[in-house]
């Protein structure tokens, strides 16, 4: 049996021998790894950059007080991007699987169409989700713009669910039953050991005790403070608090505080913040070039 | 075989939703193409699975037609300017001019060219012109750019022209054309050579990919009937479905899975529509649409024990879901959903749901209706209806029984969504068809109200669909829906409602939304009677009002067609148009109160009082109206309608205008005819 850790260790291995930069996770919160500056920022302008990582995303209407098999506020994805993406992407995929112990013959793995968006990145691509034995455990996006501008040399993200994969491999129904070291014995350690009371914690503060003034409060600043480093031409930092504004806004909706015409507000207010970041990436990149 | 063109693009995964219709645009973008060189051929098919899109063409002649043509330029005495831009304009140079009448010409007639020369430019004109309603771009390696649209990436092009494979550089996706296909993406995953069409057909074949949609969808089809009718069981057929999953697999293999026992108190739709939905599986049922613990899938690849219990284990998960919003709907009344009603934005302009039942109540009358349109939206709210949105209705009419509502009460809540679309099912019960009825006008009133008519082909909030199912309840639904009032009481009464809750709306809003129905009430009966847009428009102008009965006017359509097909037609025509002459607009507002009471002298006008009457009393009767036509023109030739005398002139004229009354009541306004 593959351990979830062992998963992730294949994958690093497969991706770094087809020459990606394995980096590691962003370090502020984000609900995707499309959000981590290596995907945004970085799929924009026409250099090479072919990267993959592990990224935690926070989602926090998602949370179930850890009582749902399925469906929690903290999860794992692992990204990879190609750009540009090569000649042969889909082939690449299937050799991960078969790189992490899936025996492709034995499943019934379909591309099955799943345009993808993200109305506050201002992102759109089109691709697929791909299902394995009707189960969805990657989505597959040719990139076609982000922040509003289209991409000039067209990127392919694959970002697996590491946790739908695990359950799988490991013929377990939920997250919280997956090994997670491997071991057998009375040393074995499951997802749940690890981040069931992480899970329960942040579900109780993100659904009942977040304060909602300082969450107004550190949206107003965020947004404050990304403009005024734009204005410096610090693009990188400005994005992340860019990001910051965008995890805050996702708390005040999962505390409920927000209506349905305050919320197209919000959006379109991290969607400006979002775009102007990306517009001043490519500048940037223009100036140099 | 000689002459045929073969032509594959291969691809990445097509999106199964829109296969059909590319295998049709295909064809037709090739046909336009070939057209537009002058290529000679028989005959266009096209083919698409999961990741090609395949054209043959059929005795494509070896040389294209030649076009004699010959174009006329500037005058001699043109500036050379002109001169100049004319031979530019068509690529030649001043040796080629000829001279004729004072006027230059060009000769460019073309010989025929070699077809052969001609097919890479056929092969880039195809994908730029072929309509996707969705594509994307993709990098190309080759020649540091971007490629064309197209569905997703294009990896091989196969070119195969007269029996020889031809190798030509295709820019806008990077490719030189090959002789080889490739198989079934895991059974079959090397390189095919292929020499032609019969052979390119018998080989996918051999290597798992059925080509042939219509037999891929057929097999599926008789396949899961065939294993479901082995243990008992009917597969609930469901077309959009079977497109689909005929659209995401190169070779069918079907499987018939089994339901955990421990869901099958699940409501049949909920049940049916979440395998649909999540998994695309087939509902299988016992005789008599009774829900069974199985379902059937259908495999790109033959199935094994691991990948059956993952179908199993899948489902499981997504019931689980199901379940659980179920068990927790239950624990609410739908009064206590329907209370949070005020939290969901109608449209922003318009408010919120709760507003708009308040409005619905306002034109509602009896208890059962008032009930319905209490409950009716409530369903909205329940996790049921928010993970699976077209299950509303049908899941307000489950909750409602479980709570023990009245039976007609639940029935018309799911009914009040009906007819869903232009040619779906009406309600059945007069409650729902007055409630669908009340929810759809309110939507009319206020959407057209603030402003928001739909321009030209735009019409994103769907309103001339809405439009349309409010003639159909008022036109075909079997009892009358108005029973407290025109039409137009409805409107003014929501109007009224609006505007107690502080929205205001445009000041002829009722015009406004007549106008709109008319619009559609007239396309209504042009196609389902096959009637011509002037007779609809006749009938039409001839109601005094915008509120009319609808009904009506598909009766005298019909009947106004039936008229203008017989010989009677002629005479009435002639007799309203001289009628209209002599009324003319200054005698526009002349009153007709009873024609009986005039007294005339002249015989003419006698006889033609008489007619008339007659026509009174039996005003569908086509010979009566045209003995009355044949009087009106006797006594127009025979007597001075303008008479000297003031009395006798306006009683002339009150009897001649009510014959126009009379035939725009009964027959129509034939003023354009």
């Amino acid at each position: 049996m593959k351990s979830f850790q062992d998963i992730i260790f294949d994958l690093q291995k497969y991706w770094a021998a087809q020459g990606c930069v394995i980096m590691q996770p962003y370090d502020t919160e984000v609900g995707a790894g499309t959000s981590h500056y290596a995907t945004t920022l970085k799929a924009l302008g026409d250099e090479y950059w072919d990267v993959a990582f592990v990224q935690p995303c926070r989602r926090p209407k998602d949370g179930r007080y850890a009582d749902n098999p399925n469906r929690t506020q903290y999860y794992y994805q692992y990204q990879v991007i190609l750009k540009p993406a090569p000649a042969n992407p889909q082939d690449l995929y299937l050799n991960s699987l078969k790189a992490i112990g899936f025996d492709l013959d034995a499943h019934d793995i379909r591309f099955v169409e799943d345009d993808w968006e993200n109305p506050s990145l201002g992102a759109a691509g089109l691709g697929w989700e791909v299902w394995c034995d009707g189960m969805e455990i990657t989505q597959y996006t040719y990139f076609q713009q982000i922040g509003g501008i289209a991409c000039s040399v067209v990127p392919v993200e694959i970002t697996y669910g590491l946790e739908r994969i695990a359950t799988f491999m490991q013929n377990v129904e939920s997250h919280f039953d997956i090994n997670w070291n491997g071991r057998e014995d009375d040393k074995k350690l499951t997802y749940g050991d690890v981040l069931k009371r992480f899970e329960y914690e942040f579900s109780c503060y993100n659904f009942d005790v977040a304060s909602v003034d300082m969450l107004l409060e550190h949206f107003n600043d965020y947004e404050k403070e990304c403009q005024k480093l734009l204005a410096h031409n610090l693009v990188m930092p400005a994005y992340e608090y860019a990001l910051k504004a965008n995890h805050c806004f996702n708390l005040l909706e999962a505390r409920g505080v927000i209506s349905v015409t305050e919320r197209a507000g919000y959006i379109s207010k991290i969607r400006t913040l979002t775009k102007n970041c990306c517009q001043a990436w490519v500048e940037s990149l223009e100036e140099e070039a | 075989m000689r002459q045929e063109l073969l032509l594959e693009f291969f691809s990445e995964e097509i999106p199964a939703k829109l296969q059909q219709k590319a295998v049709l645009d295909a064809k037709e973008t090739f046909v336009k193409i070939l057209h537009s060189y002058g290529a000679e051929f028989r005959e266009v098919n096209s083919f698409i699975s999961p990741r090609r899109i395949t054209i043959q063409v059929s005795f494509l002649i070896q040389k294209t037609r030649s076009l004699r043509e010959e174009k006329r330029g500037p005058k001699i005495s043109a500036p050379s300017s002109a001169i100049n831009g004319f031979l530019n304009a068509n690529g030649k140079d001043t040796s080629d001019l000829i001279e004729r009448d004072g006027y230059y010409y060009l000769d460019l007639a073309t010989e025929g060219l070699k077809t052969r020369e001609l097919i890479g430019d056929m092969i880039e004109d195809f994908i730029l012109k072929m309509p996707w309603s969705k594509s994307m771009r993709w990098y190309l390696e080759k020649e540091k750019t971007l490629s064309a649209f197209w569905v997703r990436p294009i990896r091989s092009i196969l070119c195969i022209y007269d029996t020889e494979p031809l190798e030509i550089y295709i820019k806008s996706v990077g490719l030189t054309t090959c002789s080889y296909t490739f198989g079934h993406r895991f059974l079959s995953p090397g390189k095919i050579q292929v020499s032609d069409f019969e052979d390119y057909k018998r080989k996918l074949e051999e290597n798992h990919v059925m080509l042939d949609y219509e037999k891929k969808k057929n097999c599926i089809d008789k396949e899961i009937t065939k294993k479901a009718a082995s243990i008992g069981l009917h597969m609930l057929y469901d077309i959009p479905l079977l497109e689909e999953v005929a659209g995401l697999v190169e070779w069918p293999f079907v499987h018939i899975g089994s339901i955990d026992e421990k869901f099958m108190k699940l409501p049949l739709a909920v049940l049916s529509t979440s395998m649909k939905v999540h998994q695309k599986y087939f509902t299988l049922t016992y005789a008599g649409s009774v829900i069974s613990p199985f379902f059937g899938t259908v495999t790109n690849v033959p199935g094994t024990d691991v990948m059956y219990s993952g179908f199993d284990r899948v489902l499981r998960a997504r019931l689980s879901d199901a379940a659980f919003f179920y068990k927790e709907d239950l624990d609410v009344t739908l009064e206590a959903f329907a209370q949070r009603l005020s939290n969901v934005v109608f449209h922003e302009k318009l408010g919120s749901i709760a507003q708009k039942v308040d409005r619905m109540m306002s034109i509602a009358n009896t208890r059962e209706e008032h009930r319905t349109i209490a409950l009716c939206k409530a369903d909205l709210l329940t996790q049921m209806v928010g993970e699976f949105p077209e299950l509303q209705g049908l899941m307000g009419e489950i909750y409602a029984k479980a709570q023990g509502e009245d039976s007609r009460v639940c029935t018309a809540i799911k009914e009040h969504y009906e007819p869903v679309n232009t040619n779906s099912n009406l309600p059945y019960t007069i409650t729902g068809a007055r409630v669908s009825f009340f929810d759809k006008l309110d939507t009319l009133v206020g959407l057209l109200g603030v402003g928001l008519k739909p321009t030209g082909s735009r019409d994103p909030l769907a309103l001339r669909r809405i439009a349309f199912s409010i003639v159909r309840l008022l036109c075909d639904f079997r009892e009358n829906v108005l029973t407290d009032g025109t039409l137009s009481w409805y409107i003014e009464t929501l109007i009224d409602a609006y505007s107690e809750q502080g929205i205001a709306l445009e000041h002829n809003t009722i015009e406004i939304v007549c106008e709109f129905l008319i619009d559609r009430l007239k396309t209504y009966i042009m196609d389902k009677f096959d009637i011509d847009s002037e007779i609809v428009d006749s009938v039409i102008k001839s109601f005094r009002s915008l509120d009319f009965d609808y009904r009506k006017a598909i009766v005298k359509a019909q009947d106004l067609k039936r008229l203008i097909e017989s010989e009677n037609f002629q005479i009435i025509k002639e007799a309203y148009k001289r009628a209209i002459g002599l009324i003319e607009r200054r005698f526009a507002n002349l009153t007709v109160d009873s024609i009986c009471s005039i007294q005339f002298e002249n015989p003419y006008m006698m006889h033609l009082q008489n007619s008339i009457s007659n026509q009174e009393t039996n005003p569908r009767d086509i010979s009566i109206a045209v003995k009355a036509a044949e009087a009106v023109l006797t006594a127009c030739d025979n007597v001075l309608i303008n008479d000297e005398n003031v009395d006798i002139r306006l009683n002339n004229l009150r009897l001649i205008k009510r014959f126009v009354e009379l035939v725009n009541e009964n027959i129509g306004n034939l003023e354009e005819l």
